[in-house]
This record gives structure tokens, C-alpha cells and sequence, in this order.
């Protein structure tokens, strides 16, 4: 046999160098002929039949990102050499996953497996470890909820860590689900109650993944726990300490738009259904000891430790999901929208609080109306029940997203949601007009472009193309944009303007994703293992993403992820096959093992 | 009718130096950041919809590109990065080309060895010419006076036939951007007495070029300093046209100074200084959006006027402090620069002067025509609050 090895890349490849695979490559046995052909080359098939010949050349092995691309000219020239076509080869970098630390050792055995014409999935199985029946949830939004309802429904233990100090996420933040307009927490809030009355579920709020070792199957995860300093067990939620807490601060559940003490609960609803304090705006704990304290004094179950401290708990899982989520841009960076200037002008997050039944002004859309506070003698603009209805509305599309300068990438989900927005306020306000500026109406789901339709029948004035600014004239926010299809410019004066605000992988995920050791794409968001075929596994065995912290995704698919990472947990601990992972395979390995399926 | 398409717009736009027309998904935030963009003309947007549809008529018969003053609010907001902008700066270098009927301009602005060869001969040609007039019925020794190198009276008349070849090629342009904006493309039926009632529009943008003025980039500074900068150019260079053309021989006269000529000479002369410092410094230190990309053609048209300038300066101080044989040399340096320019004007970004006072003209007419027919309004009303 009389093989030649051939380098063709479409792109620059950055991740290794593709001389010393080729080096490797030429000791190969029976590797005659090794070329690196470079990016993106022209080949002609009577040049390569020349070449085929002039070596005498058995078997062609094609190497690169995308060696396929490739594959027809070189078949062509083995027909023209009067050889065996079948015998092309290819030895795809890219589909068998030559990237990250392991990426030149991966390309070698990739090639190497190519030469002996050995399928590389057969050549390359990793030992598999014992697994951990104990599952690491990180994350308690929806996804991290359902993913762990399901492991927990199968009766293995799971671990669900929260960053805050109660579950539910941003979906319990919103009024309406689209396209369908239930009521989120409705959906919601019961998942919540199941988790948090779960036998198999170890709940563990305003908690945080500070370091993890191991190996997949065993995963020794530490974890910080902050001082609630309020006892979960016997806090009832009377809310007399937060009556008598002086402190008021944002509440970051109303995203910003409210106030609450420094001893508080999230909302209502939250699970665990207990205070917890604020230590950087609580004045016993800032003063350190010397001043107030009240709400231990007020207690009357005395379950209030003000001087308590954060723990560190470590303990061992065998799988990890990842639910960790999302953020909305910082709108005041991208200037024409006047957020932050002008009061009026709200995020897509604040809209969904200020038309919440359980929001500050009890779900009556209402402008911002100006008031003095008391103690700051300041003037200030809040949300008020008293607050007069807007006439006109305006919701600007795209905002941040789609845009090289901030997000290159689609949001995915302001689209609908803005579009239920324009339904929301035209069925709180009868008579308002409501404007949509959009440039292209990405309404994807099912019942989504129904929803679309519907939404347009009600009367919203769908402007195609984007606006382009916000302006304030004569105490009159103006919007102005560019009607594409009607093919004219329109100023329209409006009392509200809800920007739809693209989103942004969670804060701390860059540090998250060096601790487990996953990577990243370049928008930020985890990569999973493929896009395709496996969308919540990431490279490293054992570690599952899921929602919205692998790229931007509707409720529909978030929940229906959490449910497909619990199927690859349960796989690997029910199927008693252990986790292995290519990691932990060594090169040798891989030859070893091709060279002994030939001889089979 | 049908409409004509031509595929291969973009590509041929790319030499004019639009590059990132492809780029564009229309979310319309130029256009409506844009403070020339009207209800009457939208752009770029509408422009670049055109290019991307390869629709060479449209674009040819359309006033938008010269409208435009490039100030790059649009191209820095462009979420694409697709630089409209430098599209509609590309689009006016390629209309320059479309109302060229000889075929020079874009071979200029495609090629660029072209256009420096072309220069290049002309100001050989020229000086070869001059050396020769002058050693043979001059003494170099002499500038002015009948025994002058170059005398001014025979200066006089070669001004007046480069001008005058300069003046036909212009108005066949001129005629040509009239009869595909104002016949062709104009989409209402324009009685007669609209082009009178409308004519105060030519002298008024061609001296204020207050459009330019309402273009300025609030964020860069309180001063329209572009606008400014471009008029004083402008308008020195207009009053330097004026003073060659028709007062030469009194320009020329020495050795002493003729103030009532001369003092426009000078005053003209630092708006041409002033002016083409800015626009320089502008280019190289590319700090606005719109110095940022520069045309072959910007350069050849920036350094030849430098050259004029200074030659004419130095020319000028040289004959007023007696060193003849000196000023002699200099004066044929700066007839061997002004010569190409003169005759490049037609064909290059020059004829700006002429085209964009044209085009608020037509764009004047425009308006009124729309206005006296009333078109009827078939699109969905603005609903009133």
C-alpha cells in the first residue's frame, strides 16, 4: 500500500500548526507522499493524476477543516490515474473536534486514522469513568428548574445552585409568555414550588460555583454559600423586619424600577419562601455592629443573624448543567436612544415589570411621573399608580442587536416579545397608539407569525426600519425612522418608547467557563459540543448547557433544553457505561487501537 | 416598461470606491438620521437599495447623491458598518462619470495611473510649449513689459481658449445632467416658468452652501468648521478664476502693487490656503468619518492645487522683490499645474462647483412641481394623537 497525504484548508486554520501534523503524518507506515497544499488551492484533477501516477499512489488521504470540499477532484484524478476511487480518504479536523488544548495531538490521530482507513468514532473511545449519581445544577431560572425537576423526578439527587437568593429567573419576571399570552408565573411558580419542595432536590440560593476539579463522572465543586443571615427554616415571611428596615434601595426584580429594603424578599412568590439581607446596604453590617439592627430586635421568630457569614461547602456530583442565563445590554452606551436622558424611555425588562399585576403600579401602564424624594430632596421620575397613561407608544426593535458596533448576533426573542408588548398596552389602553419599529419581523415559531398577524389587525402601526433616534421637542419625545415601505420619513410623538434590548451572555460566565474549563464562542455564549447533534453537550464530558446561556432562546426552547440535558444525565448514570471523554485518550491509544481493528 | 438591471453595479462601483454596499439589510437608521433627508428625497438608504438592485437607470436619473454633503452621521450609526456615506460619495464620483459624455472622467476615476499620466503629459506639453514662446519672443530676464518672458497679454489669450475648451465641455455636462434628471427622470410634468421662479436657487447655494452648513456633526463641534473651510476654498478659488480669466493682464502688472485687483487676489488667496490646510490635515490625520477614505482622485485633486497655490505665492513674491529670472521659472511651474487642473476640471470632482447647485436647482423645481400637482397621496396615513 502506497498512501498519500494531502493538506487542503479553505481557511488559515489557527488552532495548530499543519506542518508538524504533516511531519507527524510522513512516518506514518506506507505514507509515501505528504504535501500541504495550503488554503483554499486550485486543484485540477489531471495535475493530481500526474502526481498519483508519478508516485504510484494506492490511497489518498484528504486532510483539513472541511476535507470533503475537496474529496470529488481527488476521486476524479484517482479514476484519471486508472486507480481505485473508493480508496479517498478524508481526515475531517473539524468534525471530529480538533480544537482546544488537545487540538494538535486530535489532528494526528485524525490523520493517522484516515491512513489506516479506519473510521476515527472507532478508533477513538475513551475509558469511561464511574459516574457520581449526584447532579450540579448551576443556574435556577427555567431551564435550570426543569432540567432539575427531571433528574429529580427520576430519583437521583440534584444540587440546584442560584446566584440570588430566590429561584424563577428572569421568566418570573415576565407579565405574558408569547405567542400564547399566558400568564408566565402561572407557568412557572408551581415548577418553583416543586422544586423547592423536592426530596431529591438540595436547593442552595444566593450560592455561587467557586471552583471545580475532577474528572467527568466525579466532579469535586466548591461552592460559596452567602450569609442569608436570615434561617430559611423558621423565617415565615411575616415582612415585619423589612416594615421596620430604614434602608431603601433598587429592587432588581422590578429591574430597577421600585424600591425595597435591605432585609427583603425577591417577590411573593419566591422560593425559599424567605428574607434575606442586603450587606451592602444593610447599616448593621456596613457600620459593623455599631448602628441599627432593627429588624433583630423586631423579629418575632427570632430567626434573624445579622453577624452570620458566608460558608464554603464542597461537594461531589458526577454531571454539571449549565443554566446560567442571560443579561440585557447596558443601554446607555448606544447613545440615539436617549435611555437615561429622557424618563420616558424604558427597557424592554422595565416595561415587563411596569405592566405586571404584581409590579409597582399594580399593572396600569403609565408614564413616569416627577416627584421630589423626601430624604435626597431631589427631584426624580418613578412609576406611579397616579400616573397618567400614555396616548402613544412607541417600540424600537433591534435595539443593540444586529448591530456590528454592540451585538452582532439576532436576540431571537424581542421580536415577539415586542410585538406582545404593542398587544399589552392596546388592551390596557384602548384608545393609545402604538407604534412598532422593526427591520425584519423574525417571528419564527409555531403560532408566531399568527401572533404577528394578529397583533397587526389590532391597530399597532408596524413601521418597517429601524428608528433611528429618540428626541425631546418642546417637552415631546419625538421618534423618527425611515417607513420603508410606504417610502417616506416619519416623526412620530410619542409619551413612551420601550426599546427592545438585545442580550448578553450572563455576567460571570467568562469566569464560570474557566473553572469547568469549557469554552466560549465569540459572542460570549457557552459553545456546545455541535450545533446539530448535540446541542447541550459541551467538550468536556460530563458538562451540559442549557437556555439561555448557549445562545439567546425563546421560553419553548429553554424549557424543552432543560429537559434534553436531564436525558444525557440520566443516560450516563442509568446506562452504567460511566462518562468517558476524548480528553482523557491519548494519541498511542488511538493508533493502538486502528491498528488492531485492521488486523481484525 | 421594463426596467433595465445591471448585475454588475456594486462591482463596478467598487473602483469609485464604494466597497461595502453589499453589506446593507435596510433597517433605515441613515436615512432617518440623515438631516437632508426629506419627505421629497430619502437617502442613502434608497440609494443603496438602488446599487444593491443594479438599477443603473434610476441611479443615473437621480438627484439624491448630490444632496448628500457627507457630514457621516449615517455611516456612523450604520449598524452594518456598510458606510453609506462613502456610497453616496462614490455614487457622485460615477454620476460625474455618467454626465461626462467623452468618456475621460471615468477612465480617471477607475484608473489612476491613467489620470496621473494624463496630468502628467499635459503639464509637459504645456511647459515644453511656454519655454518655447517664451525663449523665442521673450528674455527670461524680463517678466513684465512687451520684451517678458511670458507677457501677459498672450497669457491672457491662452487662459481665455483653455477656459473656453473647459467652458464647452462643461455645459455639454451640465446639459447632459439636465436632460437626465429633468427629462428622463423627472417624474412630474414641470411647465415652463418653474425653471425662472426657481433660478434664485443656483447663485444662492452657489455662494452660501448653507445645506452644507446644516450638515455639521453637532458631537464634533459648535463651528460649522467643514462648511466653512469648504467656502472659503471655494469662493477663493471662484474669485481667483475670475481675476485670471478676465483681469490677468492687471494681475500681472508690476512692479508695483495694484490694491484694487490685488486685494481679492489675496484675500483669495488665504481661503485657498485655509481651505486646502484643513482639507489635508483632514485626510491624513483621519479622525472624521468622512476623511477617512480617500480616492486616487482626491489626492491628484488636493496636491495639484497646492502646487497652484504656492507657485502663484512664491511667483508673486518673487517678482515683487526683482528676482525676474527666478519668478520667470516659477510662473512656468505654476502654468505647467494650472493647465491640467484647468482641463481636468470637467472630468474629476472638480465639477462639484457646477453639479451641486445645478442639482438644488432641479431638486427646487422638483419640489414646486410636486406641490402645484398635488400628487395623490396612496399610501397609509400618518394617524393623528
Amino acid at each position: 500500500m502506497r498512501i498519500g497525504v494531502f493538506f487542503c484548508q479553505l481557511d488559515e486554520t489557527k488552532k495548530f500548526s499543519i506542518e508538524s501534523v504533516a511531519k507527524y503524518s510522513a512516518n506514518l507506515p506506507d505514507v509515501v507522499t505528504v504535501q500541504i497544499l495550503g488554503v483554499n488551492p486550485r486543484l485540477v484533477s489531471d495535475v493530481l493524476s500526474g502526481r498519483i501516477k508519478q508516485d504510484n499512489l494506492d490511497r489518498i488521504v484528504i486532510a483539513g477543516d472541511t476535507p470533503g470540499y475537496f474529496k470529488p477532484v481527488f476521486t476524479k484524478a484517482m479514476v484519471l490515474a486508472g486507480h481505485n476511487p473508493k480508496e479517498v480518504y478524508l481526515a475531517s479536523f473539524n468534525e471530529h473536534g480538533a480544537t482546544g488544548d488537545m487540538a494538535l495531538e486530535r489532528a494526528k490521530a485524525i490523520v493517522a486514522c484516515a491512513t489506516y482507513a479506519v473510521p476515527f468514532s472507532l478508533a477513538a473511545i475513551p475509558a469511561q469513568n464511574p459516574v457520581n449519581h449526584t447532579t450540579l445544577i448551576i443556574g435556577g431560572g427555567i431551564a435550570g428548574i426543569q432540567a432539575a425537576l427531571e433528574v429529580a423526578d427520576a430519583d437521583k439527587e440534584v444540587y440546584l445552585i442560584e446566584k440570588t437568593g430566590t429561584i424563577g429567573g428572569h421568566m418570573a419576571m415576565f407579565d405574558k409568555t408569547f405567542p400564547t399570552l399566558d400568564c408566565s408565573a402561572c407557568i412557572l411558580t408551581p415548577k418553583m414550588v416543586s422544586v423547592g419542595q423536592h426530596d431529591m432536590i438540595r436547593l442552595m440560593t444566593y450560592s455561587e460555583v467557586i471552583g471545580v476539579s475532577g474528572n467527568p463522572g466525579a466532579y469535586q465543586v466548591k461552592i460559596l454559600q452567602h450569609a442569608r443571615r436570615v434561617d430559611i427554616k423558621s423565617c415565615v415571611a411575616c415582612s415585619i423586619c423589612s416594615d421596620v428596615c430604614p434602608v431603601w434601595v433598587d429592587s432588581e426584580f422590578d429591574a430597577n424600577i421600585s424600591k425595597r429594603k435591605a432585609i427583603y424578599i425577591p417577590f411573593p412568590q419566591a422560593v425559599p419562601n424567605a428574607f434575606l439581607v442586603d450587606e451592602k446596604n444593610c447599616t448593621y453590617i456596613q457600620s459593623e455592629g455599631k448602628k441599627c439592627g432593627v429588624c433583630v430586635k423586631k423579629c418575632p421568630k427570632e430567626c434573624i443573624d445579622l453577624n452570620a457569614s458566608d460558608e464554603v461547602i464542597e461537594i461531589e456530583v458526577g454531571n454539571i448543567i449549565l443554566a446560567t442565563g442571560y443579561d440585557v445590554l447596558d443601554v446607555s452606551k448606544i447613545p440615539q436612544y436617549g435611555y437615561g436622558v429622557y424618563p420616558n424611555v424604558v427597557t424592554a425588562l422595565e416595561f415587563e415589570r411596569l405592566t405586571n399585576a404584581s409590579g409597582t403600579t399594580g399593572g396600569k401602564i403609565v408614564t413616569k411621573t416627577k416627584q421630589i424624594n423626601k430624604r435626597t430632596k431631589e427631584e426624580e421620575w418613578i412609576f406611579s399608580v397616579d400616573g397618567t397613561p400614555p396616548k402613544s407608544v412607541a417600540i424600537i426593535h433591534c435595539v443593540g442587536s444586529r448591530n456590528k458596533k454592540y451585538n452582532a448576533y439576532c436576540s431571537r426573542v424581542c421580536c415577539m416579545y415586542s410585538l406582545k408588548f404593542a398587544h399589552l398596552v392596546k388592551e390596557k389602553i384602548p384608545d393609545v397608539t402604538c407604534y412598532e419599529f422593526y427591520i425584519d419581523m423574525r417571528a419564527f415559531g409555531k403560532g408566531y407569525e399568527e401572533f404577528s398577524e394578529r397583533i397587526k389587525q389590532e391597530g399597532t402601526f408596524v413601521v418597517r426600519g429601524r428608528s433611528a433616534s429618540v428626541a425631546m421637542n418642546d417637552g415631546q419625545m419625538v421618534v423618527k425612522g425611515e417607513d420603508i415601505i410606504q417610502d417616506r420619513v416619519v416623526e412620530f410623538d410619542v409619551d413612551l418608547v420601550i426599546l427592545a434590548v438585545g442580550l448578553i451572555p450572563a455576567p460571570g460566565s467568562e469566569e464560570l467557563s474557566n473553572i469547568l474549563g469549557i469554552t466560549r464562542d465569540t459572542d460570549g455564549w457557552f459553545s456546545e459540543l455541535d450545533y446539530n447533534g448535540n446541542p447541550t453537550d459541551t467538550e468536556k464530558g460530563g458538562i451540559y448547557v442549557a437556555g439561555m446561556c448557549q445562545s439567546p432562546k425563546d421560553i419553548p426552547d429553554t424549557v424543552a433544553q432543560g429537559s434534553a440535558v436531564a436525558a444525557g444525565v440520566l443516560r450516563s448514570i442509568t446506562s452504567g457505561k460511566g462518562i468517558g471523554h476524548l480528553s482523557s485518550v491519548s494519541l498511542s491509544e488511538i493508533e493502538l487501537r486502528a491498528k488492531s481493528i485492521i488486523t481484525l | 416598461m421594463a426596467i433595465r438591471v445591471n448585475p454588475k453595479l456594486i462591482e463596478d462601483l467598487l473602483r469609485y470606491g464604494a466597497e461595502d454596499v453589499h453589506m446593507c439589510y435596510h433597517c433605515g437608521d441613515c436615512s432617518a438620521v440623515c438631516v437632508h433627508s426629506d419627505e421629497m428625497f430619502r437617502f442613502p438608504r434608497k440609494s443603496t437599495r438602488q446599487l444593491q438592485m443594479g438599477l443603473e437607470r434610476k441611479i443615473e436619473t437621480s438627484l439624491e447623491p448630490w444632496l448628500c454633503y457627507y457630514c457621516g452621521q449615517c455611516s456612523e450609526q450604520c449598524p452594518r458598518e456598510a458606510a453609506p456615506g462613502e456610497t453616496m460619495m462614490s455614487l457622485r464620483r460615477w454620476l460625474i462619470a455618467r454626465y461626462d459624455l467623452t468618456g475621460i472622467a471615468g477612465l480617471f476615476f477607475r484608473s489612476r495611473t491613467a489620470e496621473i499620466l494624463a496630468v502628467i503629459m499635459v503639464a509637459l506639453i504645456t511647459g515644453a510649449f511656454l519655454l518655447y514662446h517664451g525663449f523665442t519672443t521673450g528674455n527670461i530676464l524680463v517678466y513684465d513689459g512687451p520684451d517678458a518672458f511670458l507677457e501677459s497679454s498672450f497669457i491672457h489669450k491662452f487662459d481665455l481658449i483653455i477656459g473656453s475648451i473647459l467652458a464647452l465641455f462643461l455645459i455639454g455636462n451640465a446639459f447632459r445632467m439636465w436632460y437626465l434628471i429633468m427629462i428622463k427622470g423627472n417624474p412630474y410634468t414641470t411647465p415652463w416658468w418653474l425653471y425662472i421662479k426657481q433660478i434664485y436657487l443656483l447663485p444662492l447655494h452657489f455662494f452660501s452652501q448653507k445645506r452644507y452648513a446644516k450638515c455639521d456633526n453637532p458631537k464634533d463641534s459648535a463651528i460649522h468648521i467643514p462648511w466653512f473651510a469648504h467656502l472659503g476654498l471655494m469662493l477663493g478659488y471662484v474669485t481667483m478664476l475670475v481675476l485670471v480669466m478676465v483681469f490677468l493682464p492687471a494681475l500681472q502688472q508690476g512692479p508695483g502693487i495694484n490694491w484694487s485687483i490685488h486685494v481679492f487676489a489675496y484675500l483669495a488667496s488665504i481661503g485657498l490656503i485655509v481651505g486646502t490646510v484643513y482639507f489635508i490635515y483632514s485626510r491624513f490625520k483621519k479622525q472624521h468619518i468622512q476623511y477617512q477614505k480617500s480616492h486616487s482622485t482626491d489626492w491628484v485633486f488636493i496636491i495639484l492645487l497646492v502646487i497652484i497655490v504656492l507657485t502663484g505665492i512664491v511667483q508673486h513674491i518673487l517678482h515683487r522683490s526683482g528676482l525676474f529670472e527666478a519668478a520667470n521659472i516659477i510662473y512656468i511651474l505654476h502654468l505647467m499645474s494650472v493647465v491640467p487642473w484647468l482641463l481636468r476640471m470637467p472630468f474629476s470632482k472638480w465639477a462639484h462647483l457646477l453639479y451641486r447647485p445645478l442639482a438644488m436647482y432641479f431638486a427646487g423645481i422638483w419640489a414646486e412641481a410636486n406641490e402645484l400637482q398635488q400628487h395623490p397621496q396612496n399610501i397609509m396615513p400618518i394617524p393623528q394623537i
